[in-house]
């Protein structure tokens, strides 16, 4: 494991999660840091967005710990886990198509308790980051572009101030060029705002590039992990995920 | 008639597939009504089958289909569905919209000036209280069905919570309409949040079947449990509401009395009037406010993303629950107002029929939109009374009616969405451009 300094603000420990039969996660280890970006990379089927899930407490964990800032939250109800400011952009978008750009961004408000002095601060912060958005406001969700979309997705999820930010394949479907203004987004965040990332990708690549530290998971098990620009020396990495499996 | 969505790969099919379409048409009419028309039978005088064919009305139906059929398709082309593209003069469209803002306004002054305008003719009185009360019933559907998209096939079911438990009450024990219409709604609220239970983990069409399942077994109930409900007899006797506590009779302590001027029965209808459309009001506000709070969003981001509304952190379970009670609760308003107006009320009252009669105000009127509704309620109940002239073939035109509309607007007759956060200056989008469902 990395060399941690003090106490990690995500701990998990000896993780186990089953969909049924299927074991997804067969005890994963894993730590994130305050202000680091941390990339989850494997193939299909790893585990990997099951791992982002089991976090945000469905599906629930069947063993091992997840703590939080030093609060275990192995079990906790979802939406008692958004309100300790944890939020996560889902695999596929999943924005709100019948509803405007807006009302997308005060959902992602909605499960904190979020007064409307914090609501009109995330929602500047917002715009700042993406001034698509901005433009669309009163646009329905359905009507954007993937790129907007992605854009709504990281945006809404960012509307409860999060301390902690999973994202799902945020490049899944888009342009690369789009892919890269999504990934200049992200590290923006984490330099301004000293925001804690998790990104789960298929694009090994893009994501190591970005991220401080990296873990490769294989079968529902971390079976590398290294701070990004080690992982991308690796020759197993290189063959597995960059040269031969490499998206786009 | 089977319609194949043909009509998606090519815009304008030709004459050669309208023919053809209405040949399978009438061939499918053929096999159905040969035995259903073709041939009569009936018991004789000593028991035994006699029967006769009747191939002239056979043959006059199957060429209706075939006819039918052309015209149908024909029309279809004409108006095109909603997504088409179609140049209409910007001063049409201008007064279009001036149109539609000014409709909700003016049907509301109308509304409240009807009672002034038609105090002599007691069957539109009668009438505009009937549709009101289905107008309020399709707002507290709307709820549920509308914003939150569960889709619930028993909402008669706390239509006759309501209206049992003000018959109850005011039959056993004497309560006051004004004290049990609260009583009443949060009766059925609670038997909301207790259909709600079961069906949380369900969607669709199992969550449709539960709640259809529900409203009958709570009919049954009704019907059976004879010491309580008094069975298939009803409640008879179920006092009217006063004004304050004042009776609206003929007697001395009445209001005509007390007023000091000549009592007519005509009084308690009017007044029963401003009560359904008070109700029908309080249901509207209450639904408005509620979609501009977190609340109402959560419900209208369940319909669109139940898993998006997960990752976002939000509580489904509360989110489904309150849909359920609020939705139950102005059904047991509307129920306990029922039983009052009525003064008789039995199980007969709240069968499957009426759940499917609110379920198309909703529909018709396009999923969430209040004015929709009640639009949709107003030619719906309205329109079956204006039909009614035709006798036997009143269900047959109505039921033309509902299918054209649907053509003509799959999305019911108003399908925009109004937005709920306002910032600045709105761009109207038409919700037929919308993607529906992918993220």
């Amino acid at each position: 494991m990395s060399a941690s300094p003090a106490t990690p603000l995500l701990a998990i420990r000896s993780l186990r999660a089953a969909y049924g039969k299927i074991e997804a996660l067969k005890g994963v280890d894993l730590d994130i840091n305050a202000g680091e970006i941390v990339a989850l990379i494997g193939a299909n089927g790893a585990g990997k967005s099951t791992l982002m899930m089991t976090i945000f407490g469905r599906p629930r964990a069947r063993s091992g710990t997840i703590e939080f800032d030093g609060q275990d939250i192995t079990g906790v109800p979802t939406h008692d886990i958004a309100r300790l400011r944890i939020a996560q952009s889902p695999e596929g978008r999943r924005i709100f198509p019948r509803m405007s750009v807006a009302e997308n961004l005060q959902m992602g408000a909605d499960a904190t308790d979020s007064s409307e002095a914090d609501r009109a601060s995330s929602l500047e912060r917002v715009f700042a980051l993406f001034p698509r958005l901005k433009e669309r406001i009163t646009q329905r969700g359905g009507t954007l572009s993937g790129g907007e979309q992605q854009m709504l997705a990281i945006g809404r999820a960012l509307m409860s101030r999060p301390r902690l930010l999973m994202l799902d394949e945020p490049s899944l479907g888009l342009a690369p060029l789009i892919a890269r203004q999504i990934f200049d987004a992200i590290r923006t965040l984490n330099r301004q705002d000293g925001l804690t990332v998790l990104i789960v990708e298929q694009n090994a690549n893009h994501a190591l590039k970005l991220a401080h530290r990296g873990y490769v998971m294989v079968n529902g098990l971390i079976t590398l992990s290294g701070t990004g620009s080690e992982l991308l020396q690796r020759p197993e990495i290189r063959a597995a995920y960059l040269e031969g499996g490499r998206r786009e | 008639m089977s319609a194949p969505p043909a009509a998606q790969t090519s815009r304008a099919p030709g004459a050669a597939f309208i023919f053809k379409k209405a040949l399978i048409s009438a061939l499918v009419a053929l096999v159905l009504f040969s035995l259903m028309i073709g041939v009569r039978t009936e018991a004789g005088p000593q028991g035994q089958l006699i029967y006769w064919t009747r191939f002239g009305d056979l043959a006059a139906m199957v060429a209706t289909v075939f006819g039918g059929s052309i015209v149908f398709e024909l029309l279809r082309q004409w108006w095109g569905p909603v997504g088409t593209i179609r140049v209409v003069p910007p001063a049409v469209q201008s007064t279009l919209s001036l149109a539609g803002r000014l409709i909700a306004p003016v049907l509301l002054v109308f509304t409240f000036l009807v009672p002034v305008i038609f105090y002599n003719e007691r069957y539109i009185l009668d009438l505009g209280i009937l549709v009101l009360t289905y107008v309020m019933l399709g707002w507290g559907l709307n709820v549920v069905v509308g914003l939150a998209g569960l889709l619930d096939l028993g909402y008669v079911a706390f239509y006759a919570v309501g209206a049992y438990s003000y018959a109850l009450l005011a039959t056993n024990f004497g309560l006051s309409f004004w004290i049990c219409l609260p009583l009443a709604g949060i009766l059925a609220a609670f038997w909301g949040v207790l259909l709600g239970f079961p069906v949380l983990r369900l969607r669709g069409d199992y969550l449709a079947i539960v709640t259809l399942a529900f409203g009958e077994i709570i009919r049954l109930v009704l019907l059976n449990w004879q010491s309580v409900t008094g069975g298939p007899n009803g409640v008879t006797g179920i006092p009217r509401p006063t004004l304050f506590g004042i009776p609206l009779s003929a007697g001395d302590d009445g209001l005509a009395a007390i007023l000091g001027i000549e009592y007519s029965p005509t009084h308690r209808i009017v007044f029963l009037f401003y009560i359904i459309l008070a109700l029908a009001l309080l249901t509207n506000w209450v639904t408005i406010r509620l979609r501009r709070l977190p609340i109402g969003r959560a419900w209208e981001a369940l319909r669109e993303d139940e898993v998006a509304c997960r990752a976002l952190g939000i509580n489904t379970t509360t989110t489904k629950l309150t849909a359920f009670a609020t939705g139950a609760m102005f059904g047991g308003f509307a129920g306990a107002f029922f039983a009052t107006r009525q003064g008789f009320i039995s199980p007969e009252s709240f069968t499957f029929h009426e759940s499917a009669l609110v379920l198309a105000i909703v529909v018709l009127g396009g999923m969430g939109s209040q004015l929709g509704v009640a639009l949709a309620a107003l030619a719906m109940i309205g329109g079956f009374e204006l039909f009614r002239g035709l006798d036997q073939y009143r269900m047959l035109v109505f039921g033309m009616a509902m299918v054209l509309l649907m053509i003509w607007r799959p999305r019911g007759l108003i399908g925009h969405r109004a937005p709920t956060v306002f910032l600045k200056h709105n761009q109207a989008i038409s919700s037929d451009l919308v993607k529906e469902g992918h993220g």
